[in-house]
């Protein structure tokens, strides 16, 4: 009897031997996945310059010789940690900055305390932003400052950049970030204003818990935390396939609650009024014009985002005044774009490539 | 080896990543419409409803056993937070004057290099 086309039958024993070991394998991992902690994450050795209440700003100790004028405040987004920029070496952003010759500072974010929920986005426009640029000046001694937002710390920088438009931000760096809130179309769903009352949700709980935080990003993709674990248990024999998928799902599971006026705002004046895209946003009184914005601006998005799709963010390079302003899209998701092998190859050689020449 | 498109493991993989694909944009067409919006908000309404009232309730079961409220408890955290705030204050000017007793020019136990760093030029990038 002859094989199908295509079929190979003096390759099948070796084929069945590989997966013998392998479902071998699986079984002794397996029960060394349940019994260890995972990678040490975030581990680039850092000062704490500050911390108040929620905000956290640290400094990451240079790892060149000789490092840009210019130092980089990154501002991470309020719904997770920050330290998907730093995972670990070899694999970290923030690492990758410093070998390259930046002084790098961060402003992280820990869960807000319950007596936090009154924080509002004027706390963290005009406070938190501001007390860490002036942090970072102090701590570097340099004026200028160039502010890398990713997400929601990127609308963060935004208006941070549109009202303090006359300086000291030097260059601004978004990373998917969207500005026009209807086309994220599912979270406009769920929080349509003819059926969700934010007031009463803030009202009833104070900061909004990490669960709803993740749920409605897991709600965007309902299949694929039970696919990821298959994929695990099929790759559970390759420690490199372990090790990132620990570090992904532990980061990607260590959600922060958001501080319930910071949340009604967002809601009211970013999901539904969208704000920030009609050009009627304002923060404390201030108008956050982003138009106002003339510093060089790279936009780096992702070709497959489904947190935050393209047609959310593509009209933010048109909308800011700069000059100077590239928007770059490039493959992979909302988290591949910044970390992880995708991030190595494509993000991080265009940033330094794009920031370099402006950090002097 | 076997053809990659007759491998059992590989139509696995395939088919897990086109159920999951699949479902994915299925439940998104369904998560999209006015009705599931109505009834997941209705849904999570009831729920933070009944946790204000079970809150209020509490509230004045630990007041008729005189134990401290809510309230109180987060007033003496906020108290304690600010205290820590200030802690962490005075830890940072500690730190800084200690660094600066090592060495004078810095706040760090080793100088800071200079930031006379100028972007490699064209050629010289990879």
């Amino acid at each position: 009897m002859n094989a199908p086309a295509g079929l190979d039958l003096a390759g099948i024993p070796e084929r069945i031997q590989s997966e013998v070991q392998r479902a071998i394998q699986r079984s002794i991992k397996g029960v060394e996945y349940f019994s260890s902690s995972g990678p040490s994450l975030g581990s680039t050795p850092k000062d704490i310059l500050a911390v108040r209440g929620t905000m956290n700003l640290y400094h990451y100790r240079p790892m060149a010789d000789e490092i840009y004028r210019v130092p980089i405040l990154i501002v991470m987004a309020t719904t997770n940690r920050g330290y998907i920029l730093d995972m670990v070496p070899g694999q970290s952003f923030v690492e990758f900055l410093l070998k390259r010759g930046y002084d790098v500072y961060m402003l992280d974010w820990t869960a807000p305390k319950p007596e936090e929920k009154r924080l509002g986005m004027e706390d963290y426009v005009l406070d938190f932003i501001p007390d860490c640029i002036r942090r970072v000046q102090q701590d570097s001694g340099e004026l200028d400052v160039s502010v890398i937002g990713y997400c929601f710390g990127g609308v963060l920088s935004l208006l941070y950049g549109s009202i303090f438009h006359d300086g000291p931000m030097k260059n601004l760096i978004c990373f998917t970030t969207p500005i026009d809130f209807r086309e994220m179309k599912l979270f406009a769903n769920f929080s349509d204003r003819r059926y969700f009352d934010v007031d009463r949700l803030v009202d009833s709980v104070g900061n909004v818990p990490p669960e709803m935080i993740l749920s409605s990003f897991e709600m965007l993709r309902p299949a694929s935390r039970a696919a990821s674990q298959v994929q695990l248990w099929e790759n559970i024999w390759n420690d490199e396939y372990v090790k990132g998928y620990r570090m992904m799902d532990r980061w990607g599971t260590d959600t922060l609650p958001l501080a319930g006026e910071y949340f009604r705002a967002i809601t009211k004046d970013l999901m539904w009024d969208n704000k920030l895209y009609n050009d009627t946003m304002s923060v404390g009184g201030r108008a956050a014009d982003i138009s106002k914005i003339k510093v060089p601006i790279l936009h780096a998005v992702a070709e497959h985002d489904h947190i935050v799709p393209y047609e959310a963010a593509r009209h933010l390079i048109s909308k800011v005044g700069s000059s100077d302003k590239e928007e770059v899209m490039l493959k992979g998701g909302h988290v591949s774009l910044v970390a992880g092998a995708n991030a190595v190859k494509r993000l991080w050689p265009k940033l330094d490539n794009w920031l370099g020449k402006r950090s002097t | 080896m076997a053809d990659k498109g007759n491998d059992p493991a590989v139509i696995w993989q395939t088919m897990i990543g086109e159920m999951e694909k699949g479902f994915n944009s299925f439940a998104n067409q369904a998560m999209a419409s006015p009705e599931f919006s109505r009834v997941m908000n209705q849904v999570g309404g009831v729920s933070a409803g009944a946790q204000k009232q079970l809150g209020e309730l509490m509230e004045k079961y630990l007041l008729a056993m005189n134990l401290p409220s809510r309230a109180q408890m987060v007033g003496m955290a906020e108290r304690i937070q600010s205290i820590e705030g200030q802690l962490n204050e005075i830890k940072a000017l500690l730190q800084q004057v200690h660094h600066n007793s090592l060495t004078p020019e810095g706040g760090y136990g080793t100088p800071r290099p200079p930031r006379t760093k100028r972007p490699p030029s064209e050629g010289e990038q990879k």
